[in-house]
């Protein structure tokens, strides 16, 4: 376990044992909801995750870094934001892989837009959105999100 | 009928399954690369979750809701824009999960911008998240990513007030009489079959009502409807 991994545990750890001591009741509770939460997810987790390595097989990382690399900068970002907002993969899966990417060579351009579409903008849950707030809302609140996500990861290939 | 409803269900998970079974018996070597990267990502995934969920679970738990909600206002300025950020930032669950709070939240007169800023700050700055990521792309990337989405959210919240005005945001005013769940937002967490185990049941992942002949023991059952983390239940006279 890397030490950055481990300062979390122990982070966590302390706060897990501070809030125990403060209220276990509220505790013991928050703590069987997330237990019950992940367990609900675990199954479609472990899904993506399997999937994640048959497409990691078939398309290597250094091949994927070749293709991206082959297109121009701006299609390459695009194509990597949209093809965010179709994607439904949990941010803690989406940074290592994001992480192997950018190692084998991947741009940070394009990965910077996939990971803030993933997480912002969502075709799949838009009839849900849509339905609670309307649908202007809905559109513009999505349309934006995927506007700034390409601007952020353009600003990001000029600072890093 | 059952296993039916079972293979519908699962039938993501029953398509990987097969692919595997195919790949070992076309190309074996494949299939054991295959294992190799999964095997690197859930290795990953055990260290790194446990501590999500927990954290997640323990900020959502300890930062009072109701007293950051009272502020969100049009009148509210940079106080309700930070408030905001901070509301989004610390709460549990998918994006999908903060829309029935948000609309209570819009009811209660918050402002279309901070409703944006909760929203967006919900999907992507989540404090442990952030923490996984520096892990993986390191502390730079992270800062930098981290500064530049809220700026990016700063601007085009107050670009979406400007277009999205409050009667844009449809009153849906479904007076379903007696008590509902909406399954789309249940995200399985089990809180109410737990707190009021005779008018709530677990059905696969999703929690449902009962049918009972009972009077409701309106104390305890307001208590479960505000301890479900998205807000899915409903009661109505």
């Amino acid at each position: 376990m890397d030490i950055f991994t481990a300062a979390m545990w122990i982070g966590t750890t302390v706060f897990l044992l501070f809030s125990l001591k403060k209220d276990k009741s509220k505790t013991l509770k928050a703590l069987k909801m997330a237990f019950s939460m992940g367990k609900g997810m675990l199954g479609s987790i472990l899904s993506i995750i399997f999937l994640i390595g048959l497409i990691l097989t078939i398309l290597p990382p250094e091949n994927i870094a070749k293709f991206v690399g082959s297109q121009s900068l701006f299609i390459a970002t695009v194509g990597a934001a949209a093809f965010g907002t179709i994607t439904l993969i949990p941010a803690f899966i989406a940074f290592p892989l994001v992480g192997t990417l950018v190692d084998a060579g991947v741009s940070i351009v394009p990965s910077v837009a996939f990971l803030t579409t993933l997480t912002m903008v969502g075709v799949v849950t838009f009839p849900l959105e849509k339905r609670e707030f309307g649908f202007k809302f809905t559109a513009t609140r999505n349309g934006l999100s995927f506007l700034f996500a390409i601007i952020i990861a353009m600003v990001m290939g000029v600072i890093v | 009928m059952k296993i039916l409803k079972k293979v519908k269900e699962n039938s993501f998970c029953i398509v990987i399954a097969v692919a595997y079974i195919l790949m070992f018996v076309l190309k074996p070597d494949m299939g054991v690369t295959s294992m190799k990267n999964s095997a690197y990502y859930i290795k990953e995934m055990l260290m790194i979750m446990p501590v999500i969920f927990v954290l997640t679970a323990l900020l959502d738990t300890w930062i009072a809701k109701e007293k950051i909600t009272k502020y969100l206002g049009k009148e509210s300025k940079v106080n309700g824009i930070i408030l905001s950020f901070v509301l989004g930032s610390i709460s549990a669950g998918p994006i999908y999960a903060a829309f029935p709070m948000c609309v209570m939240l819009h009811k209660k007169g918050a402002s279309v911008r901070n409703l944006v800023i909760i929203l967006s700050s919900w999907a992507v700055i989540k404090v442990p998240m952030l923490l996984n990521e520096v892990k993986f792309l390191g502390m730079k990337f992270m800062a930098i990513r981290w500064v530049l989405t809220v700026i990016a959210i700063v601007v085009f919240s107050w670009v979406t007030a400007k277009i999205v005005k409050d009667e844009d945001i449809v009153q849906k005013e479904e007076k379903t009489n007696g008590l509902t769940l909406n399954k789309e937002f249940c995200m399985g967490c089990t809180m109410c079959s737990r707190n009021y185990p005779e008018i709530f049941g677990m059905q696969g992942k999703k929690a449902y009502v009962k049918s009972f002949d009972f009077e409701i023991d309106r104390e305890r059952l307001s208590q479960t409807i505000m301890a479900c983390p998205v807000q899915a239940i409903h009661y109505n006279e």
